[in-house]
């Protein structure tokens, strides 16, 4: 078996045996996530892109892979860090998470110490590592050296659509294209998880795709019933025209979103993101809604948050982290805008806040 | 939300004595329970007649009752301290039905208590099948297809419907208890007979089997403002058919997508919100068919039960505790997660590691019928191991579950019928699976998932692992293979088994190449915080989190999973010892592999480890805490095993030296104690041979008292009365016969009373807790005895002979901390039958019965308080001695025979009780009916007894007949006895024995006729009948005796059960 190192920017040197692609040199911003479950669905989350994606749980690949679990169109992590990778027989259909790394190019890296790693990340934060073959390690510290850091990168163009798509078809696994829809809705996709899409049409919400580089004008006056921001990879703070378009659409239409789309109307509605020291990744996220005083689990995958400090007047707090007290999510009755930090859409993850999307809708027919 | 202010004072019920299915989880729960209501502070009362209980420890709840557990003796503690609420969902099925019961009866609104925890409305719908099933239906999931049946005629028809197999569970029995699988036409009604006749409403559901699904277990809590988490996901590694008490499970669930997951998830929480579960934690399980997407509901438990234990030591989220604060009001958001200190209790725990439970069984007690498990909980205990991968868990499990097993072994062919096993649900199929899959390699995993049912994944991994042990055979043992070896889970005694060392020289290479074991913190979320709480495992060749408490902390080696002979009792010692220790300012670390008890509380020790017990994890544990004290007299003969190698490597034991401990261990060195202080024993030889156990045998004089050395609850003891029964025994395949491993011949001294003395000693001078003399007379196992304290049958002058004895061997042994003695009485001649150099069974119940902590005491030894500057002792005799406080304490013995359908309850040599309660009274009879009360034997105030004796017993019965005839009895006696009591002038009717013709005694005990059965057997020459009338006695709930002692108390207990007074005191 190749082995292979997983190197720091700080410093540390782990090593291990490299599964997936074994001769690429793999660098991005090094997060672990906690989900028990769920691997597929992390590794094929566009927000993802440009980051190497540490699992917190040990045994990873053993339940295999099936293709309609995808949130995109394939793998977007920049590559996966396990203690112990599955190897064994898998349920009939399903490969095994080593074949699609490798038909997808993406590197691997198993046993190392994913929990000192961890501990690592919680304490000194979210940077920069590099997964190397063996042979190869005399590129690496020069690599991994001149690698951006993750505010310095566009990471979303590659994962999203370059123009409007109408009515996108979801794989097998999803929800089909509403038949006799109640709403179109804008939806900017920003490297959007399938999930997103698959919610709105279960509630009979017809989407178009806009692309990331959108302009008010190409949501205002279409008959639309919302504009919605989706999910998304990296620095919210990077994306000032975004900012701009969506500030010109709020009051004229309803704006919601998700994750990165909360950042950015953070920022349209005058507050402002910082970066956390190592974000929330998980399955297990407590937010409590401070309208009903009640909590439920989240899924959460973000390393930036809306600084609520620089939350504007009007605005007000929808749900805050039970755990940290950090803005889970915002609302202005006035400017009909709505959105949270989280992910009401799970996959991976708990359903608990699948009624969001109503509460969107809502706003919507409000 | 926040705290309730309408209710101030809380009764906690808690689950009584132990039972299969029911063990000390519950003093885990109860115990974390009255804490967290006491925190808030609430008054808090607790009701639980087991004595061995750390809940039951004065302080820990304002007012403490050991009494029963019966709506009469509750109504009274309603009557004397006021309690306004009842917290429902701590004592196990026990405290719902007693909950339930409460509700029935009306005291709960004649009272105005509020039941809190679960109320009975939700108690109802969960617990009752039909409605249960209805109920899931409703929200659009499936249960397997079934029907409720109340007659045979129902089940018939029934059958019809679902086919067979069909599963068939009683309602409202604890573990399952009657449940049973129907394969085949003959079998069906006998089972659905036995089901009805099980089940207190008489109601058994007949179910679709689901034998070879996976399943799976969602622990869930959910508070009064409708948030809801999954505290634990669990898989069972065994499929379904085995009752997941019984199964090897592991935590999380491992070959789930998230998908699938997801949906447990929410079907788990949409249960609890449509029974209305509502403040509290619940248990839901689930089937699934492999390979597929169907997804069966299969029950749910309203409250705290054995997985909530396991789930809260598998997570480190302290469930009991939160479920006692949603109770009172609180939310899961408002209370905090006290591991980390900054997360919230509504977050749901992350694992970064893998938590194998293996169950404990005792086959040699409580053989299996044709040797599989069923639907019926069968284990007695269970060990816990955390590892980082499924290898580690399992080997470490096994290895923890102290079966002799070195972890995932082969079985010898020879001696196991592996092919046999891998078809049926035996605790050695998991083994079997192993033995197949090393010998043939991966191509056999499809073959043997077929068979067994065991997952590809759990197989896959189970491969891994012959493909370690092929390498430990074949390659040389380098640093680098002994650290993966390790990783694995590997002992070094099993690592030097496969390559060709000894353990020494493979512990030598881990220290030469610096691999040690490296500890982890358990801290519910994956290292995303910094945990505070010190709870952890350990593992190999990953960073090393813990820094050492140093010299100065003393390790506590507990007691491991719950056997016969060796359970709760122990982890009590174990967590009070740790508890004073703290108290004096000393840092303690726990090690223990039993995920039931209080002892792994996270918040009882300054450090907890979750580990297998053994020599070798212990010395890993001192060498990262750095520290050298250990405690060993405290966990029962598992710490003592391990105590030499432990001082080998410099381990300082606390207390009592070694060579004391092997003084007293060691059957040469002992006798000759006995001989150089002028003390007496029965005569005893050994036997390395067939030939000498004839020889010895007959020096000694029949009868004798056989078994092998170095055995706890007295496995495998036999009596022989004469050379056939020594060819009995020896008939039995249990006994393997050697110079290393002799078989004990010891004279039998037939109808002496026995004694058990605990003492704490400092060297100088004794205190003695406590002497309980056994109701039954010699020859039944002093753990399956009932015996009173003080002894009530004995002459001054044998007691204080005793107290002299005591104090002689103290000193000789240099004893410092705690020491049991048994004795034996015969003719006036005192015995001296063992003494253990450790804390033994009885001393917690001494302690709460004394009002004497005597573990304190014996902590406050070792730091160097001797007995006399603590007041204990008198300086002139240096003897001192506790008082039972209420006048009477008796301690019964409780058994869980009604679990095994074959086995037949008759008492001998060999333990076999689960559990024990106590009755507490200012006379005898008044403890005596308490003690009968809480072991759940219904003595009758009315009606008809049965006496049939031995010749022997003629003479002492005839006063206790005519006793029970003044208290209104009517006596019905077999011809002899019956002769015997016209001689005396005792009227009676005679019946017939089983021999003589119907209907017979046996006929009137199945039709109900006789209310309580005296039935001495005929000692050796004990007839098929005698066990007939005992087996359907105990069928049937009908309170049979086997001593005139017994019977004798049993006329006191009527006589004060018949006023009516039931009096409760508190301790």
């Amino acid at each position: 078996m190749q082995q292979g190192y997983l190197i720091l920017s700080s410093g540390e040197v782990f090593k291990g045996r490299l599964f997936g692609s074994t001769t690429a040199m793999t660098a991005g911003e090094l997060v672990f996530n906690t989900s028990m479950s769920g691997y597929p669905e992390i590794l094929t989350d566009p927000s993802y892109n440009g980051q190497i994606v540490l699992f917190t749980y040990p045994l990873i690949g053993n339940y295999g892979w099936d293709g309609t679990w995808s949130e995109s169109g394939g793998i977007k992590a920049s590559a996966a860090v396990v203690k112990r990778l599955y190897r064994g027989p898998l349920p009939p259909g399903r490969m095994s998470l080593d074949e699609v790394l490798c038909q997808a190019g993406v590197a691997g890296i198993e046993g190392v110490d994913t929990r000192a790693l961890t501990l690592s990340i919680r304490d000194k934060g979210a940077r920069n590592a590099v997964i190397c073959p063996e042979d190869r390690l005399d590129e690496a510290s020069s690599f991994l050296a001149s690698f951006p850091d993750i505010t310095q990168r566009d990471l979303i163009a590659s994962v999203a659509v370059t123009e409007r798509v109408r009515d996108p078809e979801l794989p097998e696994g999803f929800a089909k294209v509403p038949a006799s829809a109640r709403h179109r809705i804008a939806l900017v996709d920003f490297g959007i998880k399938t999930s997103i899409i698959s919610c709105f049409y279960e509630r009979g919400v017809a989407v178009d795709l806009l692309p990331p580089d959108f302009k008010a004008e190409d949501v205002l006056g279409k008959g639309y019933g919302m504009l919605f921001l989706s999910n998304g990879p990296g620095d919210p703070a990077r994306l000032t025209d975004q900012v701009a378009q969506v500030a010109r659409c709020i009051t004229k239409i309803p704006v919601c979103g998700i994750c990165l789309g909360h950042q950015l109307i953070t920022w349209a509605l005058g507050g402002r993101t910082v970066k956390m020291v190592y974000g929330h990744h998980g399955g297990n996220q407590p937010v409590k809604d401070l309208d009903t005083g009640k909590s439920f689990v989240s899924a959460q995958n973000h390393n930036y948050m809306s600084d609520m400090d620089s939350l504007p007047k009007g605005v007000r707090l929808w749900f805050t982290n039970a755990n940290d007290g950090t803005v889970e999510g915002i609302y202005d009755e006035e400017r009909r805008v709505r959105s949270v930090q989280f992910h009401p859409e799970a996959c991976p993850g708990p359903h608990d806040g699948r009624w969001i999307f109503d509460a969107f809708i809502k706003e919507m027919e409000r | 939300m926040s705290r309730r202010n309408d209710i101030r004072h809380i009764l906690v019920i808690g689950s009584g004595p132990i039972v299969i299915g029911q063990a000390c989880e519950f003093d885990y729960s109860g115990n974390q329970a009255v804490k967290a209501l006491k925190e808030e502070g609430y008054e808090v009362s607790l009701i639980n007649p087991n004595p061995a209980t750390v809940m039951t420890t004065p302080g820990v709840a304002d007012h403490i009752f050991l009494e029963p557990l019966k709506p009469e003796y509750v109504e009274r503690i309603f009557q004397q301290v006021g309690p306004d609420a009842i917290l429902s969902t701590m004592g196990g099925q026990t405290g719902l039905n007693l909950t339930m019961e409460l509700e029935r009866l009306g005291l709960l609104e004649k009272y105005g208590v509020k039941v809190i925890g679960a109320s009975t409305e939700s108690i109802e719908r969960a617990e009752d099948r039909g409605r249960f099933k209805e109920t899931v239906e409703d929200l659009g999931l499936e249960c397997a297809r079934s029907r409720v049946v109340h007659s045979l005629d129902e089940a018939e028809a029934a059958k019809d419907f679902i086919g067979l197999p069909v599963i068939i569970r009683p309602s409202f029995t604890l573990g399952g208890m009657g449940g049973s699988i129907a394969e085949s036409e003959e079998d069906f009604l006998p089972l659905v007979e036995k089901a009805l006749e099980m089940s207190p409403t008489h109601e058994a559901l007949l179910e679709e089997s689901l034998i070879g699904w996976k399943e799976f277990e969602m622990e869930v809590m959910r508070d009064r403002n409708d948030n809801a988490i999954i505290v634990c996901s669990i898989e069972n590694v065994d499929p379904m058919g085995v009752h997941t008490g019984d199964s090897i499970t592991v935590a999380p669930i491992q070959t789930l997508s998230d998908r699938q997951y997801q949906r447990m998830r929410d079907a788990s929480i949409d249960i609890l919100r449509a029974v209305g579960v509502d403040c509290g934690g619940s248990n839901v399980q689930f089937a699934m068919k492999p390979d597929s997407d169907r997804m069966v509901v299969i029950e749910m438990n309203p409250r705290v039960s054995r997985s909530s234990a396991l789930a809260s030591k598998a997570t480190g989220f302290p469930i009991a505790r939160i479920s006692a604060k949603l109770a009172v009001g609180y939310t899961l958001d408002e209370v905090m997660n006290e591991i980390t200190g900054q997360s919230a209790s509504c977050f749901e725990p992350a694992l970064d590691y893998v938590a194998v439970k293996v169950p404990r069984f005792e086959l040699e007690k409580f053989p299996l019928p044709s040797s599989a498990l069923g639907t019926q909980m069968r284990s007695v205990g269970e060990a816990l191991a955390l590892g980082r991968n499924m290898c580690e868990g399992l080997n470490k499990a096994i290895r923890a579950s102290e079966r002799k097993l070195e972890g995932l072994v082969e079985l010898d062919r020879r001696t196991n019928d592996v092919d046999t096993l891998l078809r049926s649900a035996h605790p050695l199929r998991l083994l079997a699976a192993y033995t197949v899959i090393c010998e043939k390699g991966e191509s056999c995993l499809e073959e043997i998932g077929r068979l067994t049912g065991f997952d590809r994944f759990f197989l896959s991994s189970l491969y891994e692992q012959s493909l370690m042990d092929r390498r430990l055979r074949t390659e040389e043992l380098t640093a680098k293979l002994l650290l993966e070896a390790k990783g694995f889970g590997m002992s070094d005694r099993r690592i030097a088994c496969l390559s060709g060392k000894g353990e020494d020289e493979v512990a030598r290479l881990g220290d030469e190449e610096d691999i040690h074991a490296c500890v982890h913190f358990v801290d519910t979320c994956a290292g995303e915080f910094k945990a505070l709480t010190p709870y952890c495992y350990t593992t190999y060749g990953e960073e090393d989190e813990g820094e050492g408490l140093g010299e100065d902390a003393v390790i506590i080696v507990a007691s491991g999973p719950n056997r016969i002979g060796q359970g709760l009792e122990f982890d009590t010692c174990c967590t009070l010892a740790s508890l004073a220790l703290r108290a004096h300012g000393h840092k303690t670390v726990m090690v223990n592999s039993n995920p039931e008890t209080v002892s792994t509380d996270f918040n009882i020790s300054d450090r907890l480890y979750i580990s297998p017990l053994n020599a070798e994890e212990v010395i890993e544990i001192m060498r990262k805490e750095g520290c050298r004290k250990v405690i060993v007299q405290l966990g029962g003969q598992t710490p003592l095993n391990m105590a030499q190698r432990l001082e080998e490597c410099g381990a300082e034991i606390v207390g009592t030296s070694l060579e004391g401990i092997d003084e007293t261990e060691d059957r040469g060195l002992f006798s000759a104690l006995v001989r150089r202080l002028g003390l007496r024993q029965p005569e005893n030889r050994m036997a390395s041979c067939e030939e000498e156990v004839y020889e010895k045998a007959r020096e000694i004089g029949f009868p004798v008292l056989l078994r092998p050395s170095f055995v706890l609850g007295g496995r495998s003891m036999f009596i022989a009365y004469d050379e056939d029964g020594l060819k009995d025994f020896l008939a039995n395949g249990n006994v393997t016969l050697s110079k290393d491993s002799p078989v004990l011949v010891d004279q039998f001294l037939e109808d002496a009373f026995e004694y058990d003395l605990d003492a704490v000693c400092d060297g100088e001078s004794v205190y003695i807790g406590g002497i309980l003399q056994h109701i039954e007379a010699a020859g039944i196992h002093s753990g399956d005895s009932a015996a009173v304290f003080p002894p009530y049958k004995s002459k001054p002058e044998i007691l204080e002979q005793m107290r002299q004895w005591t104090l002689k061997i103290a000193r000789e042994l240099n004893v410092r901390g705690m020491m049991n003695i048994q004795f034996a009485e015969k003719d006036g001649k005192l015995y001296i039958i063992e003494v253990n150099p450790r804390a033994s069974r009885t001393v917690p119940f001494i302690s709460k019965a004394s009002g004497v902590n005597l573990i304190e005491k014996a902590v406050k030894v070792w730091l160097g308080e001797s007995l006399v500057s603590q007041g204990l002792v008198d300086p002139k005799t240096n003897i001192g001695e506790g008082r039972c406080h209420t006048g009477w304490a008796i301690k019964e013995a409780v058994f869980s025979f009604d679990r095994f359908v074959n086995v037949d309850p008759q008492l001998g040599p060999e333990m076999r009780s689960t559990g024990e309660v106590v009755g507490l009274g200012r006379s005898f009879g008044e403890a005596y009916a308490k003690s009968q009360a809480g072991a759940g034997n219904r003595l009758p105030t009315s009606g008809r007894v049965v006496i049939s004796v031995n010749r022997k017993d003629r003479k002492t019965i005839v006063p206790i007949a005519k006793a029970l005839q003044e208290l209104g009895f009517s006596i019905l006696a077999t011809r002899g006895t019956a002769r015997d009591l016209f001689d005396e002038g005792v009227l009676c009717d005679v019946v017939l024995k089983v021999h003589e013709g119907r209907p017979n005694i046996v006929d009137m005990i199945r039709a109900h006729k006789v209310d309580l059965v005296i039935n001495t057997p005929m000692g050796f020459h004990a007839t098929k009948s005698d066990d007939d009338i005992r087996t359907e006695a105990m069928r049937n709930k009908i309170p049979y005796t086997t001593t005139t002692s017994a019977a004798s108390a049993a006329v006191d207990a009527i006589r004060y059960l018949q006023r009516q007074e039931y009096i409760v005191r508190e301790i």
